[in-house]
């Protein structure tokens, strides 16, 4: 059972007291936002009070500047070859360390064919405040499930930390109206970066200022420009 | 200035020139035996000096390095006594900074930088006397020391100034007719492919006569290319047949 | 700080729509952006924003001597700040050569094209003159801030009024604003940069280039022109090659665009004339809508489609509906298109889901962890969608302990 407070808006220094706890579970996990201060729950970040089962209560907090997480899914931009390894930019303090065997196939003698200046997608495996960050192609059985190298095209643009979660939540209204519309395929990286590709450029074009648009848009607002692009779109491409 | 003209009646500038007509170049290669590339060169009463060390290892911050490139560093340096007042800073000043800048862009596009990913290329201009015509001094002065280096370029880079006075354009101008507050266009060019690596222009111009000074301009950089190619060419073919002396002997 | 590098994914996508005269955000190749000039109530105050570029000049006049070799003449120093708040390529400290660059190019705009009357600044000649000061400050970098920098000093030129001074004598008295009206700056015209960027060796030219287009750009050339026709400066930077043909193309181009744009500085001036005139609010406070505190909105542009004008960022609420009628009318043929869409199933499929868990290690930042996150370990499996459903590659990781978005009431 969510506290009755949630989704209520907070500011730094306000205090939760007596937040609800499920009956099923006996601790509750603070997220980002919200600090413990021996025995009362302080926030420390200003937005909106989010819950979710069973027990992990959060602020949603607007912001543009991401700082590495373990387990975050990300899209990197290669900056440089060293040795065995490749700096990836991830948008964080630091750059993270890629080794090149950290892709699907790869071995000693078979390296994975990657340039500086390319974009991949991968997951970031050691990620806290003392220690330069780590990302890795595939997962702990050694497959790619999706990740590494993206290429062929499409555009990569920035967006703020909100808009990729609402990407990436399976309500997301802009996904699905998109998705009525446009063929496309979709990178969406946590560190604010997203990748687009569609059948021509206007489309992807269309769709990645879409994206960027709808970031303070409702619902219903979103679905209308959805409509109105679609219409520009098959209007320019008929020319 | 009352009472001057740059241009007289008959067609006569301030130092006996007409029109079209370059000032006297003199230069030599090779002046300096630890830089990889020297030239020393005259244009009129202008004297640049200028080395050339590398590609080399980079130096100061690695950082700094292009992974495909060679990085271009130039300095442009004008010596104290170079100029009518004593100049307090030799380098450092806003003015030294740009024509820096400039230097580094002009070679950046004519240096076959692909060749030496990585490294570093320095090319440090010292302006001697200054009488005008800086820029074109120092950059024809640097691709002679780019040459005598062996560096490999698209061509040579050809610079000079011009203005416009009395429906004229007049070309490799002295620093009295800079001064003066007319025009000036500066342009460095590829002359064989004619192909413009820089252009500049001060002062007021209407855009009816930019085409008319940009050609004679042009004309001017070829035909101080032709001055410095025959040289360069009679030295190199002196060279080759005193190897051939001795390989023979 | 280090700027995000670019990568070679966003190069080529934009190179590539260049070569088809598409533009990211649905401009012409020789269009400028949405030009925004307001004045601060100070005079000399000008702020100027072109699309998102922001940049702040400020005209400041002091008395001092003149220089030796001109002594009937005011002094005019003119100097461009890049401010580390407008872009994380600027630096604190030691101006930059690119500042340095910006700040030569407006001073040879400014001063050497003799724009302002300088002899009309001298006070008693070879020993005091006014000394008046440009200072242009960027605010924020989203691409060509030398056109932004130009008009705003120039305008701040125009709306600049210095004390009025009267000699008698030996006395030289500077009248306080309060005693008497100050005294305009005498502009003999108005030159402006032009700025055009060339891509693939010169072959495609494009006009006022956004942040991304000048990273991808291979040399850029800029004309400061006056709406004489009068060329005040040229210069070519950058490392391509250019023919004689295409300087002359663009200084024909740049002709049209500092007319046009001259007639907006001389309006807004005129507007701030006539607001001070009739005691209306005026400065940078007006330009502020005070009804919400953050400035999150953008401005439509306006994109051409066919016939038909549509935005294609979004804007405020009420705009979008407003737009949308005009769309119902015209878009007769694009029914069959629409209509085809919607037969399609709205599948939309997860292709890949996370199948394994990365090894974990190290003790979580967060107070605990649930042990909930194990069991999705083997719910993944890979959906082949038919191609001609819609396909969205979504990497959604259900092990994650990441903020996964719980939307409670529709998003604000």
């Amino acid at each position: 059972m969510a506290d009755k407070r949630v989704g209520n808006v907070f500011m730094p220094g306000d205090v939760l007291e007596d937040l609800q706890v499920s009956e099923s579970v006996k601790k509750i996990v603070l997220g980002p936002g919200l600090i413990d201060d021996g025995n009362r729950i302080k926030i420390s970040k200003p937005g909106i009070l989010r819950f979710r089962e069973p027990g992990i209560y959060w602020i949603d907090c607007h912001q543009k500047r991401y700082v590495p997480s373990k387990g975050d899914s990300v899209i990197g931009i290669i900056t440089q070859k060293a040795g065995d390894i490749f700096r990836v930019d991830i948008g964080g303090s630091e750059q993270a360390s890629l080794s090149y065997l950290s892709f699907e196939g790869a071995t000693k003698r078979n390296r994975p064919d990657v340039k500086v200046g390319d974009i991949v997608y991968a997951k970031l495996l050691v990620a806290n405040k003392d220690m330069e960050p780590e990302v890795v192609c595939i997962d702990s059985y050694g497959r790619s499930s999706g990740m590494g190298v993206i290429r062929n095209g499409g555009f990569l643009f920035n967006a703020s930390l909100n808009l990729v979660r609402k990407l990436l939540s399976p309500q997301c209204a802009l996904v699905k109206s998109l998705g009525h519309r446009f063929q496309f395929e979709l990178a969406v990286g946590l560190n604010g970066r997203v990748w687009a590709k569609s059948k021509s450029d206007i489309q992807t074009i269309a769709m990645a200022n879409g994206i960027m648009a709808s970031e303070f848009m409702d619902n219903n607002q979103i679905k209308a420009m959805c409509k109105r692009l679609s219409r520009a779109v098959s209007g320019m491409e008929v020319e | 200035m009352a009472g001057m003209e740059l241009l007289s009646d008959q067609g006569f500038r301030m130092d006996g020139r007409k029109s079209n007509e370059l000032r006297r170049i003199r230069f030599k290669k090779g002046v300096f035996n630890q830089a990889d590339g020297s030239a020393y060169l005259e244009q009129g009463n202008t004297k640049v000096l200028a080395a050339v060390y590398g590609p080399h290892e980079i130096r100061g911050s690695k950082s700094k390095a292009l992974h495909d490139r060679v990085l271009i560093n130039c300095q442009y340096s004008m010596a104290t006594f170079s100029t009518q007042d004593r100049k307090r800073r030799p380098r450092g000043d806003r003015k030294s900074q740009e024509m820096t800048s400039h230097l580094k862009q002009t070679f950046d596009a004519v240096v076959l930088t692909e060749l030496y990913p990585k490294t570093q290329l320095d090319i440090y201009v010292e302006v001697l006397q200054s009488d005008g015509g800086n820029y074109c001094a120092s950059v024809n002065a640097a691709t002679l020391a780019l040459m005598d280096a062996g560096i490999p370029m698209k061509d040579y880079v050809i610079a000079c100034a011009g203005s416009f006075t009395r429906e004229t354009p007049i070309i490799d101008i002295n620093h009295l007719e800079e001064s003066s507050g007319g025009a000036e266009v500066i342009m460095a060019i590829l002359p064989r492919c004619d192909q413009i690596v820089f252009l500049e222009m001060n002062s007021r111009l209407h855009e009816d006569h930019l085409s008319a000074v940009m050609d004679h301009v042009m004309a001017g950089c070829k035909d101080i290319f032709n001055v410095l190619n025959q040289q360069v060419r009679e030295e190199l073919v002196r060279r080759t047949v005193q190897d051939s002396l001795v390989d023979s002997g | 700080m280090r700027e995000t590098p670019l990568s070679n994914c966003e190069k080529e996508f934009i190179l590539n729509n260049i070569k088809e005269h598409r533009r990211l955000d649905g401009r012409n190749a020789y269009d400028y952006r949405d030009i925004r000039i307001s004045f601060g109530v100070s005079l000399g105050c000008c702020h100027v924003e072109m699309g998102k570029t922001k940049v702040l000049a400020q005209v400041s006049c002091e008395v001092g001597q003149p220089k030796q070799t001109r002594p009937h003449d005011g002094v005019l120093f003119v100097n461009v700040e890049l401010s580390p708040m407008a872009s994380p390529a600027f630096e604190q400290g030691r101006p930059s050569e690119e500042s340095v660059e910006l700040s030569r190019l407006m001073e040879r705009c400014l001063k050497e094209s003799r724009c302002v009357d300088l002899e009309s600044l001298c006070i008693v000649s070879g020993e005091k003159v006014w000394h008046v000061r440009v200072d242009i400050h960027v605010l924020n970098h989203e691409g060509n801030i030398l056109d932004c920098s130009s008009i705003a000093a120039i305008s701040a030129l125009a709306h600049f009024k210095r004390p009025d001074v009267s000699v008698q004598g030996e006395e030289i008295t500077i009248h306080p604003l309060e005693e008497k009206d100050p005294v305009g700056l005498s502009i003999h015209h108005m030159p402006l940069l032009v700025s055009f960027s060339f891509f693939l060796q010169g072959k495609y030219l494009l006009v006022d280039p956004s942040e991304k287009e000048e990273k991808v750009m291979d040399g850029k050339m800029v004309i400061g022109m006056n709406k004489h026709r009068e060329i005040c400066t040229l210069q070519v930077t950058g490392q391509n090659l250019l023919l004689k043909d295409q300087v002359l193309r663009c200084s024909s181009i740049a002709v049209t665009k500092v007319t046009k744009t001259t007639e907006l500085i001389v309006q807004a001036l005129e507007n701030d004339k006539q607001a001070r005139l009739r005691g209306e609010k005026h400065g940078f406070a007006e330009q502020i809508s005070s009804e919400k505190v953050t400035s999150n909105h953008w401005r439509e542009t306006q994109v051409k489609v066919k016939e038909e004008v549509m935005s294609a960022s979004g804007g405020s609420g009420a705009e979008s509906e407003d737009v949308d009628s005009d769309m119902e009318a015209g878009s007769g043929d694009s029914q069959t298109d629409a209509a085809r869409l919607k037969d399609v199933e709205p599948n939309v499929d997860i292709v890949a889901r996370g199948v394994g868990a990365i090894g974990e290690g190290g003790a979580s930042r967060w107070l605990d962890l649930p042990k909930t996150t194990q069991t999705s370990k083997n719910k993944g499996k890979l959906k082949r969608s038919h191609p001609e459903e819609t396909e969205v590659k979504q990497e959604y990781d259900e092990d994650s302990e990441e903020e996964t978005q719980t939307v409670l009431n529709g998003v604000q």
